[in-house]
């Protein structure tokens, strides 16, 4: 592996630890903005979905990782 | 104008994290020197400090040219994926589930492998223990430079983020100039937990602001944020030991 590239999976690594739970953040983040966007919802209650999401998020990959032996 | 409740966490988010990452570079950069001498050592960090110094130089400008919305969105969900991908290996590791990070394991283990590069190749081995110093040096920095224009970038904290940065490289060099041995006794992981939920709770911050959310309260948002990502981790983390007993 070249040394570029050594710095291309560093900086991709960064960002997608774990595959699901990098698509579930973007995922709620998309859901967020839709919401508040297209659908009206009140910015704070669009607020609440986007951090208790990621809370929940955060706790669920914890456990799964956990019960698959963690990555 | 800015205030302690704008600066600290910024501030504080890059020294920490600056300290984990600096701790994970000058192992690296200390096992070259011991192997192969000092010269190599600082020469390859002065490389690996000028590419990350190149990096700032280039993208610092254009971060000026993105409209703040669109740069505090973007920021902000790297932020979230950085942050919370930390939080969950740190809540991991706390569970006992994955190992702690070894810092005098790495040490050997690149010793090894310089040692080995010189039973194999006689020539060149300055240099090639000069590239392993400006790899660690650049990898680890890249989180730096990440962290410091993420939290600082969009409100004006560049210098204060860089400053808490540049504090974290003082401490660990002076700490490691005198003691000469990896800083195993660091407690990496406990930081690491501290880091992420910091990063997760300015993810959410600047996400939310991206996505045109006013947090009530402002900057002081994030410190409930952070306190409920730090019991979000924590769970998280009780939960995860129970579940690796019984799956044991």
């Amino acid at each position: 592996m070249t040394m570029l590239e050594e710095f291309a999976a560093e900086l991709i690594g960064m960002f997608v630890g774990e595959k699901r739970m990098t698509i579930s953040v973007l995922a709620i983040v998309a859901a967020t903005g839709s919401l508040v966007d297209f659908f009206g919802l009140d910015p704070l209650v669009g607020g609440a979905v986007l951090l208790f999401g990621c809370l929940i998020l955060l706790v669920e990959s914890v456990c799964r990782s956990s019960r698959a032996g963690a990555s | 104008m800015l205030t302690w409740s704008t600066v600290a966490p910024a501030v504080t988010a890059a020294f920490l994290a600056s300290l984990v990452e600096v701790v994970e570079a000058f192992t690296i950069v200390l096992a070259v020197a011991t192997l192969r001498g000092w010269r190599p050592a600082a020469v390859g960090t002065a490389a690996g400090l000028a590419v990350l110094a190149g990096i700032v130089v280039l993208l610092g400008p254009l971060l000026d040219r993105i409209p703040i919305a669109s740069l505090q969105l973007a920021i902000g969900i790297l932020l979230l994926l950085f942050g919370m991908g930390w939080l969950r290996k740190a809540s991991l590791r706390a569970a006992g589930v994955i190992p702690l990070h070894d810092e005098d394991a790495i040490f050997t283990a690149e010793a090894d492998q310089l040692s080995e590069q010189a039973r194999q190749q006689q020539r060149n081995l300055g240099w090639a223990a000069g590239i392993t110093a400006l790899k660690a040096v650049v990898l680890e920095g890249l989180e730096v430079v990440f962290i410091v224009i993420a939290v600082g970038a969009g409100r004006g904290l560049l210098v204060p983020a860089s400053l808490g940065a540049l504090a974290a490289c003082a401490l660990v060099l002076a700490i490691g100039a005198v003691v000469h041995r990896p800083l195993s006794r660091v407690p990496e992981n406990i930081l690491k937990f501290g880091v992420g939920v910091m990063l997760s709770a300015f993810g959410v911050f600047w996400t939310g602001e991206g996505l045109g959310i006013g947090w009530p309260g402002q900057d002081l948002a994030l410190l409930l944020f952070a306190a409920l990502f730090l019991g979000a981790g924590l769970i998280g983390s009780v939960f995860a030991r129970k579940l690796a007993a019984e799956f044991a």
